[in-house]
């Protein structure tokens, strides 16, 4: 009987085996041999072993220093933006009697929009001359702006482009966290007179700082890896002066643009550790431990 | 009338293309007026009668938009041959071999190359990035090769083998590598229109940057016929500093010396760089602001055109003259070079390669060859209109029917060769982005240079260790 029991383990186990052959070969073998480049100068083919030369000159290096800043610099503003605005929108939809789904639908599309095809559609938004956000600032009565082509804006283009893209995200969590809140509590609320906005300040915020934890960390995550729409409006060295330069930009210029590995897998594992010590950070920032 | 002589244009070319294309063993009598004789050397460089008996199959990879079936323009409505025509004419030319393709676009084709030439994918590729495949010694020397067979390099145009030279690991000098196969170059490209509507004299064939500054400066404004806003010029802002190095180049400057990264020595902040980077900055004045965006310039090329000239443009910009009957109207003039040593300009094109692990070299070193023979040159003008890399291409009916040709053969010709090695690596990045911060004036020229020195200096060190 045991003996039975046991072939029939390893007949499941001989099923898991192709995707245990995939994740040795695609997720743990690159992962390892990247960490083994980190530690050589090489092009590809030809290696020197070169210590720990490779962080050395990654942290010395002024260009990784300018993709770091970059990199905080619009995830702070997108979170800053995005988070809030989400809720608020989120909050609205949730009082809605009608179209409540419309509206669910109307904010989730970018959100399921590729990332890069929305950046190759912001080329034109952001375009000075019949881009529709200038169009609609000059409408507006207010000063329009080159966008892209000055290093500032060329930023700010990119928040831009990430709160649109990530908003619906935060308004459809917002929303399903929002409905898991017991009703009970606003109705006794309103009993002892509490105006809808005190019920949104004081009932509904409180009950959402796990979700709120939750977007700050997974946020920066993706804020810290941030690429794709940077290397579609500034190209592979974040035009213009390296204002769109991100860490993750940084390591694909460094490995793909100039065959240089083992500096590029230098740089990934510092963005890992950026990476691990921010969302402790986070965490702990938000005591998302503690609300879990 | 133009737009009917445009469209006369386009048909030769592509009926052209299929007689070559349909070409028998006999003689075919080409529109071009030139004898396409498949079976003699002149062409494909094979006399098929005495031929040996190949075997064996070689694998090419392309880079481009290059198709294997035959295809139609969903705009123009221009059909192309696809690279079935080449496949076909290589096995009849060589008969028992087969050739098969890997096409590929040109979206991270020196990545896909790299793993292509590691994992032994192909035997013949086509490299722009040769310097840094050379140098991981994955490329097959062409020197025995060429030299057994007294392989002729005088029909390639001037400085098209010494462009493409690189350096293997053992090498102590530049050897050859590849042999040229696409033909690029930039010129400038100018709208006659808005030129008249100024009255301003069209650009000399090889005007300086004072003449361009002073043109561009008459044309940026309100246009005297058509009312509408005008920029003097337009150049591409994310190669800026490629612009501005040619510039430099033609007030004496050089971009250094050296071929290997740890013998590099950079002269970015020259005298004449920062003489560049200061011509470009007025320029701004006379571009779109959206310059450095690369974004302003849509309307260059189309019957709405609003900037007076384009500088450092591909000969890309034949296509949409040539579909929009547009023809007549854009002339194109010669960039800069060093007057000591006659070239200038960034080192542009394809060149094809044999692959160090390539299983069937002297198959290989045949398709290289027929790379280099008048109908497969013809192919890739007359079907994806890529400069050909032949001296003989100038006398080509097909090629004096485009004006505009002729000044960029002659641009070719005066390419910076052995290529700027530093455009391969990190001090491209470096210069190009304290350029941008130059022009931007987040940075004054000569701070701007300096840094880009510093920094690339800092880099070539690492390099040494």
């Amino acid at each position: 009987m045991k003996k039975k029991n046991k072939n029939t383990q390893l007949v499941w186990y001989l099923f898991l085996l192709p995707s245990f052959l995939g994740l040795a070969l695609f997720m743990a073998y690159p992962v390892m041999e990247s960490f083994r480049l980190s530690f050589f100068r090489s092009n590809g083919t030809i290696e020197k072993w070169a210590g720990i030369d490779n962080y050395i000159y990654v942290f010395k290096n002024a260009g990784f220093w300018q993709a770091v800043r970059n990199t905080f610099y619009i995830g702070f503003f997108q979170l800053l933006i995005s988070i809030p605005l989400g809720f608020i929108i989120a909050s609205i939809i949730n009082q809605m009697k009608w179209f409540k789904n419309f509206f669910k639908v109307i904010f989730f599309i970018p959100y399921v929009t590729s990332i890069v095809a929305a950046a190759m559609v912001f080329l034109y938004v952001l375009h000075p001359d019949m881009g529709l956000l200038n169009t609609l600032l000059s409408s507006l009565g207010l000063p329009t702006s080159t966008w892209l082509a000055d290093s500032t804006t060329a930023r700010w283009g990119v928040i831009i482009l990430s709160v649109w893209h990530q908003l619906g995200f935060i308004i459809i969590i917002s929303l399903a966290n929002l409905q898991a809140i017991p009703n009970d509590i606003y109705e006794s609320s309103s009993i002892d007179g509490a105006n809808r906005f005190k019920q949104w300040w004081f009932i509904t915020i409180p009950n959402m700082t796990g979700t709120f934890a939750f977007f700050v960390v997974m946020g920066w995550i993706g804020a810290l890896k941030r690429f794709s729409e940077t290397y579609i409006l500034g190209g592979l060295q974040g035009s213009p002066g390296r204002s769109l330069y991100t860490i993750v930009g940084f390591i694909y210029e460094r490995g793909f643009g100039g065959n240089e590995f083992g500096v590029a897998s230098a740089a990934a594992y510092i963005l890992f550790a950026i990476i691990l010590i921010f969302t402790i950070f986070n965490l702990k920032i938000s005591k998302m431990n503690k609300a879990n | 009338m133009k737009k009917i002589m445009a469209l006369i244009l386009i048909v030769v070319l592509t009926m052209s293309t299929f007689l070559v294309g349909c070409g028998s063993k006999d003689n075919d009598k080409t529109d071009n007026g030139t004898t396409t004789d498949n079976s003699t050397d002149n062409d494909t460089g094979k006399d098929v009668a005495d031929e040996k008996e190949w075997s064996g199959t070689i694998k090419v990879q392309m880079i481009g938009s290059f198709k294997m079936e035959d295809s139609t323009d969903p705009v123009s409505g221009v059909k192309t041959k696809g690279v079935h025509l080449l496949k076909e004419e290589f096995e009849r030319t060589h008969p028992g071999a087969k050739v098969e393709y890997v096409l590929m676009g040109w979206d991270s084709y020196q990545q896909k190359t790299q793993a292509m030439l590691m994992s032994g994918e192909a035997d013949v590729y086509q490299v722009p990035g040769i310097a840094s495949f050379a140098a991981q010694g994955l490329l097959e020397p062409l020197a025995p090769y060429i030299e057994n067979e007294n392989y002729d390099l005088e029909k390639y145009i001037n400085g098209q083998i010494n462009g493409w030279k690189a350096m293997g690991p053992e090498d102590s000098d530049l050897e050859i590598y590849g042999v040229p196969v696409l033909g690029d170059t930039r010129v400038i490209v100018y709208d006659k229109k808005i030129f008249d509507d100024w009255g301003v004299e069209y650009l000399s064939e090889e005007p300086t940057i004072d003449e361009i500054m002073e043109k561009a400066a008459k044309m940026t404004g309100k246009n005297p016929v058509t009312g509408e806003e005008n920029y003097g010029l337009y150049f591409r802002g994310k190669y800026a500093s490629d612009l501005a190095l040619n510039i430099g180049e033609s007030l004496g400057g050089t971009w250094g010396t050296g071929f290997r990264y740890k013998d590099l020595q950079v002269n970015f902040n020259s005298e004449e760089m920062k003489k560049g980077v200061q011509y470009l900055k007025d320029a701004v004045a006379y571009a779109p602001s959206g310059i450095l965006s690369e974004q302003g310039n849509e309307l260059f090329l189309t019957e709405n055109n609003n900037i007076g000239m384009t500088l450092r443009i591909g000969p890309g910009f034949l296509k949409p003259i040539y579909s929009n009957g547009l023809d007549e109207r854009y002339g194109a003039s010669l960039l800069f070079v060093n007057p000591e040593k006659g070239m200038g300009g960034v080192f542009e094109g394809s060149p094809c390669a044999i692959g160090k692990s390539s299983e069937n070299k002297e198959l290989a070193w045949e398709y290289l060859k027929f790379t280099g023979s008048e109908f497969y040159q013809q192919y890739l003008w007359d079907e994806y209109m890529a400069a050909p890399v032949l001296k003989s291409a100038t006398e080509w009916e097909h090629i004096k029917a485009v004006p505009q040709m002729e000044v960029v053969l002659k641009a070719m010709g005066r390419l910076w060769g052995p290529r700027y090695p530093y455009r391969s690596a990190q001090p491209k990045s470096i210069l190009a982005s304290n350029v941008e911060l130059a022009l931007l004036g987040q940075a004054t020229i000569e701070e701007a240079l300096d840094n880009a020195q510093k920094e690339t200096e800092e880099w070539i060190k690492e390099q040494q260790k």
